[in-house]
Parts: C-alpha cells; structure tokens; sequence
C-alpha cells in the first residue's frame, strides 16, 4: 500500500477529483491548506497599501491506495492539475506497512 | 412490602439472587409484551399509547425483580423510584431507565449495593439500558451546580416500590424543601444549560436533519416548559402533579406538539434499533410514507416536515416565553436593562421586559401599524409579547388582505432590512404567516427542505441567517471577517443588497434544475411590483442573478491570475456591485452552515475582491469608449435618445468604459443633454439629494485646474466630499460628479441656499467671481490641527494606463484635502484626466490619472511631486515608487 499526498490549486480539485474517481478511487481526504513553494508570494495593493501575500491557497488530498493503481493515479492528478505554470503542486508518495479498518477491524488492503 | 427492616438485619452479602429460570422467564416475558407494544405502535401509529404501555411493562419488570431481591429477606429502609423519562411514564423503546434506589442512610446504602447489582443485571440481561443511582434523603436534598440533572430527575420521580414513607419524605418535604431553596439557581442553570444546547443547534429548529429530541423545539424543549412550571408550583408551596403542570403550563398546541414529537420518536427508536433521534433524510420518507402522526395518512416528506417544523416553533416559542420570564424574575442587572429598554416605548407601541405589546388604541388590524412594528423590533431587538402575538393572530385574516405588496411596502421593507435586528423581525413576520403575503414570491421557500450534503438549514431560515451575518459582521470577533465589516459600512444602498438576499434563493422552491433563473424570476416581479427604481431593480436582479458567480470563481479559477480578475471585473461592471455581490458571496456561504466558511475561503474571498477592486481602480483610464464601437451599454443609452444616435456616440467618444458602466443609462442621458446645452449655458450642474448626502454633477469645457477649483468650492462651502468621479472625452467636454456631506446643514435647512450655491458654483467657474475670498473665511474657520492617526502612503503605476501616469494616495481625510492635493497637482502644471476620489471613516484613498504636457510623468516629475505633496499634507511620504 502507498499514501498519496498530492498538494494542488484550489482551482483543480473539481477536476482532480473527476479524474481519480475515473480511475476507480474512491476514498480520499480533502484539506484547505495554504503554503509556497519555489514560487513563494508576492505583493499586492488594496486601496494604496501594501499587502504581502506569502502564503498562497492551495488544496491537499490525501489518500492511501493498494499498489497497483497507483501509477495511474499520479497520472491522473498530473494531468488534471497541470497547467504549466509555477504553482501546480506537487505530488508525494510514501510506503505504508498496515491499514485497519476500525468498524470491523479488515486488515491490510481490505481495509481501503 | 416490608419498610421496617433494620439495616443490620440485611447485610448486602445475604440478599438471595434470583433463580436462572425465574431470569430467563422474566426476559421472555419483557421481549414478548415488548414486541406485542411494537406491534400496537405498527397498527396503530400512537407514540403515546405505546410509551404507557411500556412503562407499564418495564414499571411490572422493575416491582417483580425488587420482590425477587428484596422481599425474602428483612429489608433495609429503602425505596426504589423511576425518574427522568422513565419517572414521567414516557418510555421510549430504546430510552434509559433511571431507576433511584432511595436510602435512609450511608449504612444502608452500602447494604443494598449488591442487591441492585443484581436488579440492574437481570434489566441488563432483558436489553434495557438501566441507569441506576442510589442516593440517601439528605443527597436528593442537596443542590449540585454541576449535576443539574439529577436535581431536574427527581421532579419526575414516581414511587415504584419498598418504603413508601420514606419516598413520601422526599417527595413531600425534601424536593419541596430544595425546590424553595435554590429555586433561583436551578432556574439558572436550566436556563444556560437549554440555552447551551440551543446554541450546538445553531439556535434555530429549522434543520434538514433535525434532532427531534435535543434540537431547538424538540421534545426536551417540552420537558424545560414542564420543569419551569413545576419548579414555580414547588417553590409556591404547591405539590403539583405532572397531568396538572402540562395542563396548566402548556396550550393546547404545546400537547399536540407532544403528540407529534413521542409518536415520531417511538417510530426513529423502532427504525434504529437504538436511543437514535436524528431524522434523516431516509427517516423522513418512511415518517411521511407511512403517515407518522400525520393523522390524514401517508404525505410526501416536504408536507411531513411542514408538519414536524410548526410543532416544533410552537414548542420553541412558549419554552422560549418561559425561560425568558424566567431571566427577567431573577437577575437585578437583566431587570435593570429590560427596564431601560422599555423606555424605547412610543405611542403605539410599549416594550415590557424585552417584549413588545401594542399599546391602548393601536389597531393590529391595520396593515401600516402591523409593518411599523415589525420595523420598531428590527430597531429595537425586541421580541413579540404573546399579547402582540395573539392579536396578530386574531387579525390575520384582515391583514392577509390588506398587507400592501407595492411601492408601500417597500418604503417599509427598505427601512426593516437595513435595521440591526432585520432578520429576527423577518422571522416573526414569517412565522405569523404575514411576510408571505406581503412578498408572495417568498412562499415558494416556506419551510422547504432540499436535500444536499452541504446545507443544514432550510431554504427560508438560510436566508434570514444570511441577512443576519451581515448585520452582525461589525461585532463579530473573527479576524477573518473584519475587512468584510468595514464593506458593509461603505454600501450606497444596503437595502438592495438586503433584499436581494431576500429572495435570491426563492427559485429553489419552483420546478426545474437552475433556482438561480427561478429566482431572477421572481426577483423581476417582485421589484416591479414594488416600483423600485429602474436603476435599483436591476440592481437587485443582477445581484440576484451573480449571486454565485463569485463562489465559481474562487472554486474554479485562480484568483491569482490577472485574467481571472479582469473577467470577474468585466462581469460586474462597477465596484460597487462588486463589493455587493462579495458581501453576498460571503453571507451566502457562511448561512449554508456554521463551518462552511472557513477562514480559508473568508480569505480567499478577500483576496479576490481586493485584487478586482484594485483592478478597478487601475483600469479606469485603459480604456476609452470609441464612437465607432458600439456596444450593449452604449446601445441601453441610445435606446433611451433614438433620435441622436451620432450625437450620443460623439459624446461617448473618450470616455473611459469605467465612466458608462458606473453610471445607469438614464443618467448618461442626462449629462449627454446637459452637454448639448453648453451652447446656451457653458457650465451646467445637477444637485441632488443622495442617500444622507448630495451629488453634484459639473458637465462644462476642459480646461486646467478645473477639478481643483471645483474641489475648492466644494471645501469653501463647506461641504465634505466623500466620493468623486471625474472624466473627460475626447471632445474636451468634463463631467464630474462630486458626493459631498453638507458639513452645517446650509442646504438642508435653508431650501434657497441651494439656488445660491449653484450660482457660486457656476460665477467661478466661469471666471466672474474669485475662488480665493471664498476659500479665505473658509481656511480661517477650519484652522485646526489634523489628528494624523493614518499613515500617508503615496503610490505611482506607470503601467496601468498607455496614456496617463497613475497616482495613488491614501491619507488622513481632513477639511478641504481634495483641494490641496489637485492645487499641487495643477501648480506641478499636471492634468487629471481621470479622478475616482473615496472615503472610509478618516481615511481618504485617492487615485489619480495624471498627465503633464500631454505625456505620462516623467521620473523626475514623479519625485517633484512626491515632495510637493508632502509638504502639503504636512506628513513624510513613504512612497513605494
């Protein structure tokens, strides 16, 4: 099992979460996150005065899936949630060793 | 049953412990009697016929099982009670017994331990959820801040079995005695206890998915009216019964309320299989399919929930009346506000411990009378008396036809929905039926339920929650919301916006996918009937129409990209509108439910309204209208001068698009024919009342320093300028309109000073009278010192415009600043071509477009400038350039 933790634009998620349920995911957990990356912020004016704006809105999915459809399921956030410019996202994977399923106590990947 | 035993003959390790067949009988009888009551339930749908029944069958179980642990032996003085639920004989299936096992003392307290162990295990084995306490007599007379619940059980405590004197001593003198005693503090904590639960609950009853027992209006609503009754019964030395407190504490539709409430919780116990009170979606098909005490049969689940809510707002409504006459009876510093409030009392209407009556002579029969006073609560924040209420009721029929639904009504509407406490007067309106008959298009959402996973309310109460996030935006504590706050202060016309959130979810109530078309709809008609302003309608019907563009656009756009901003600008065309559909936006949303607007969104909200108002401001010169260009704005403006088509399109010529989308058709006609009048008069002026201010539109020829001396007789007058736009085509004709608050009230209260104004205004600007003697007694007047509590900021954008430099300025507002800044401008030999001058509170924003010799300014005249003003405005500019 692998954790998929995809950090994208608010602006994407609709189309995010289209394309994972396409490909047959069905669970994940959404959170409103805010950060910078490379792109880190910038300055704005309202009404003559200087706003720095250094942590911008961005959308965090988490899910944990079973191996063999996670390949597909980085492709398709990628594609999604690609427009090309600084401040797509990124995606992080990582090994998880167990997941139990608290109701009735599934274990494994009968658990997701 | 014996109640002599001495404790010492009874030690707790001798109590004999039932038979397992005696067991096994008893669980087979409770399961059998317990299905055969879910079988009468099934028949006959009475909740509560089949709570008496099984509190009878659980009253047996309890008695049979105290005889098998207690009456073979000598027993202890010891009596066992029900209490809570079980006390008022109101057992739902799947409800907790509360069983008091009452001692004489510690001693024997210690003794009858093991025997109700051995009670509770057999109730346990039969799959009741016993709640067992044992308690002496000097425990159950002691008063626990902290467990206010017992206190409240042992009004409902009924003798089941073992020492009846005993019992008798509590139910006769120790409640009695405590009751007395700490009536106040009870009725304390009872009050914030309910009060506490009401506000989980968002502190309404109208939920999608009501908690029918703990939800506002629900069931324990019904038992804090019996225990307020039977409290002031106890503390008056009565010894009430329960039958007697619900008869005398509540109305009639308090009792079917009840009725409804018990045969429809019985029903969700059965359906869950457990203590469940929460009526899903699922749980309401099935209430309304089956016809769960509906007594007309089965119903859809819209029409079952109709019923279910006008239970619970009776139930709401008199607890509400009870636990409010219980503050005013107890705190000196409630009564002593209650008593300052009624001193808001006028001729028609007096205001008694926070409660409206119409006073001797008022007829609650008159439409005019019934809005004015709807329109004093939303002043005042101050609920129905039931007196009012009854009369109301009395004059329904009357009122429901004569409730005006025109240009009358509006000219009370208007008022109510931009008073503090709109939203609760519109409650009360509703809930007496009469806000329907006033605005029609509203009963297409009365009391509607739609089901999504979002929303929590329903569709009438989301509306009144939103108008009442705005009217309570200035005293919110949440960081988030403050900049919100300070837009609704700055709004030209509220009373647009307030109705538009009146009605921009009446669609939902009608046949088809997009409410949105459904509500313009509706809108459309009930501003025409209304006779709102052509300028106003379309207002409210946009508004109406965008009201959930903004939430598109922050869920499917990157606010951060500048195209984004400048389609969002495009669609709503001025930023006043803008700033009325992000209020909107903001409120919409945060009604859905309590969580919904999160800080995240509150901020990405500002974020996106910030940058398109700013947007706004660095556009206003980009622009200009081509007479060869027609366009959908420009064609409403001809449309309203056929006959002059070229004349209009020549007019037009060079102003910015900024100039036609702030200003409705009607008035650009208006300063088209005031332009084609400068022949006979070269300087023309419209003054005109403008909500508390006036607005003074100048149309004359060009010519430099025009907008500083017009800015300079303003300010010598007297008058405060708030807000000013000025603009010029290509034909070197100007037209500005200057929003200015007259300081000493000359025009108000001396009608021909107008006349007089106008003639100044027009002598100077065409040289036949000097500005400076005017301003000389003006400068000697205002001669003060100027708190400088805002940081002057100074801010150049060569970019925004291809043919001016943009100057910024945000400042202290002072007496006469609007002159100093362009007389510095005009002695720096700059033209303003474009001037959209603000102010919030003491701080003015000013944005000038500014040309010197034709060209942007150069680097050097920048910095020329910058010193200028800085010397002027008496404070060192940071500038950013």
């Amino acid at each position: 099992m692998t954790k998929l933790e995809a950090v994208i634009q608010p602006a994407k998620f609709d189309a995010v979460k289209d394309a994972l349920i396409e490909i047959g995911v069905e669970g994940m957990t959404v959170t409103e996150v805010r950060g910078h990356g490379r792109q880190k912020g910038h300055t704005e004016f309202y009404r003559g005065r200087e706003y720095t704006v250094d942590l911008l809105p961005k959308v965090k999915i988490e899910m944990v899936l079973p191996d063999h459809i996670v390949d597909r399921a980085v492709g398709a956030i990628s594609n999604a949630a690609r427009t090309g410019k600084i401040g797509d996202g990124k995606i992080f994977l990582a090994r998880v060793d167990e997941a139990i399923r608290i109701r009735n106590d599934d274990r494994g990947e009968n658990a997701l | 049953m014996s109640t002599g035993s001495q404790p010492s003959e009874l030690p707790a390790s001798n109590v004999p412990m039932p038979t397992p067949a005696s067991d096994f009988a008893l669980r087979n009888h409770y399961r059998q009697e317990s299905q055969r009551i879910q079988r009468d339930f099934e028949a006959v749908g009475s909740g509560l016929a089949s709570l008496s029944s099984r509190t009878r069958l659980v009253d047996t179980l309890t008695l049979t099982l105290w005889e098998l642990h207690f009456a073979a032996v000598a027993q202890p003085p010891c009596a066992v009670a029900a209490v809570g639920g079980f006390g008022r004989s109101e057992l739902f299936p799947y409800s907790d017994i509360d069983l008091l096992f009452l001692t004489e003392d510690e001693a024997c307290r210690e003794r009858i331990k093991s025997a109700v162990g051995s009670i509770c295990q057999t109730m346990w084995d039969c799959g009741l959820r016993v709640s067992p306490t044992v308690r002496t007599l000097a425990d159950c007379g002691r008063f626990d801040q902290d467990n206010l619940e017992f206190t409240l059980s042992l009004l409902d405590c009924r003798f089941l079995g073992g020492d009846q004197p005993l019992f008798e001593r509590l139910h006769a003198k120790y409640l009695p005695q405590l009751i007395a005693r700490e009536s106040d503090a009870l009725l304390q904590r009872l009050s914030e206890m309910t009060q506490d639960r009401h506000r989980r609950f968002g502190n309404t009853i109208f939920h999608l998915e009501p908690n029918l027992k703990d939800g506002p209006g629900g069931l324990r609503d019904c038992h804090v009216a019996q225990w307020i009754g039977m409290i002031a019964a106890l503390s008056s030395g009565r010894r009430p019964d329960l039958v007697s407190v619900r008869q005398n504490s509540a109305p009639g539709e308090m009792l079917a309320a009840m009725e409804f409430l018990c045969s429809s919780r019985c029903y969700l116990h059965y359906r869950h299989g457990r203590d469940d009170n929460s009526i899903t979606w699922a749980a309401q098909e099935e209430l309304a399919a089956r016809g769960i005490a509906t007594r007309s049969g089965p119903v859809s689940p819209a029409e079952w929930m109709r019923l279910y809510f006008r239970h619970t707002k009776a139930v709401y409504r008199n607890s509400s009346q009870l636990l409010g006459q219980v503050s005013q009876e107890r705190s000196s510093l409630y009564r002593s506000f209650q008593h300052w409030r009624s001193r808001v009392s006028n001729s028609e209407f007096s205001v008694v411990d926070g409660r409206v009556y119409f006073q001797q002579g008022a007829d609650a029969c008159e439409a005019a009378a019934v809005l004015r006073l709807f329109t004093f609560m939303a002043h005042h924040g101050v609920a129905l008396s039931p007196e009012a209420e009854r009369r109301l009721n009395d004059a329904h029929l009357r009122l429901a036809e004569t409730m005006p639904q025109d240009h009358y009504l509006w000219q009370h509407l208007r008022e109510i929905l931009t008073l503090p406490h709109a939203a609760d007067a519109l409650r009360a309106m509703h809930s007496l039926n009469l806000l329907t008959r006033a605005v029609p298009e509203f009963e297409t959402i009365d009391l509607l339920v739609l089901r999504d996973l979002y929303h929590r309310y329903t569709v009438d109460e989301h509306t009144f929650m939103a108008i009442e996030v705005l009217q309570q935006l200035k005293s919110s504590h949440d960081q988030s919301l403050r900049p919100f706050a300070q837009l609704v202060s700055e709004l030209e016309h509220p009373e647009l916006l307030f109705l538009a959130l009146l009605l921009h979810d009446t669609g939902k109530g009608l046949e088809g996918a997009d409410h949105v078309h459904g509500s313009l709809q509706l809108t459309a008609s009930a501003v025409q009937r209304m006779n709102l302003s052509e300028e106003d309608a379309a207002t409210v019907c946009f508004l109406v129409a965008s009201h959930l563009e903004i939430s598109a656009t922050l869920r499917r756009r990157d606010i951060y990209d500048p195209e984004t901003v400048r389609e969002l600008a495009g669609k709503m065309g001025t930023p006043e509108r803008l700033k009325m559909l992000t209020l909107m936006t903001l409120a919409d949303i945060k009604a859905v439910n309590p969580e919904a607007l999160t800080p995240w969104k509150a901020e990405d909200l500002w974020r996106l309204y910030t940058r398109t108002a700013g947007y706004f401001d660095h556009s206003a010169d980009a622009e200009g209208l081509d007479a060869e260009v027609s366009t959908e704005a420009i064609e409403k403006i001809i449309a309203l001068l056929p006959m002059q088509r070229s004349e209009v399109l020549n007019f037009l010529d060079g102003l910015p698009q900024r100039y036609v989308l702030s200003h409705a058709p009607e008035q650009v006609a208006q300063h088209f024919t005031m332009t084609e009048n400068l022949a006979a008069e070269p300087v023309q002026l419209r003054l005109r009342p403008a909500t508390g201010q006036h607005e003074l539109t100048v149309v004359t020829a060009d010519r430099p320093g025009l907008f500083r001396t017009l800015a300079g007789i303003l300010y010598a007058w007297g008058m405060d300028i708030t807000k000013a736009m000025a603009f010029s085509n290509r034909g070197g004709v100007i037209v500005d309109s200057f929003y200015f608050k007259d300081r000493f009230r000359t025009l108000e209260l001396n009608p021909p000073e107008c006349e007089r104004f106008q003639r100044s205004v027009r002598q100077i600007l065409m040289r036949e009278a000097p500005l400076d003697r005017l301003l000389e007694s003006r400068l000697k007047a205002d001669h003060q010192p100027v708190k400088l509590t805002v940081t002057t900021c100074l801010r150049y954008d060569d970019q925004c415009s291809p043919r001016s430099t943009l100057l910024e300025i945000v400042t202290q507002d002072r007496p006469g600043l609007l002159h100093t800044i362009s007389s510095t401008l005009t002695h720096e030999e700059c033209s303003i071509e474009v001037a959209l001058i603000d102010t919030e509170g003491p701080v003015a924003h000013d944005v000038f477009y500014i040309t010197c010799g034709g060209k942007k300014l150069t680097a050097a005249k920048m910095r020329v400038i910058e010193w200028a003003l800085s010397a002027e405005l008496g404070d060192a500019l940071p500038s950013t350039w």
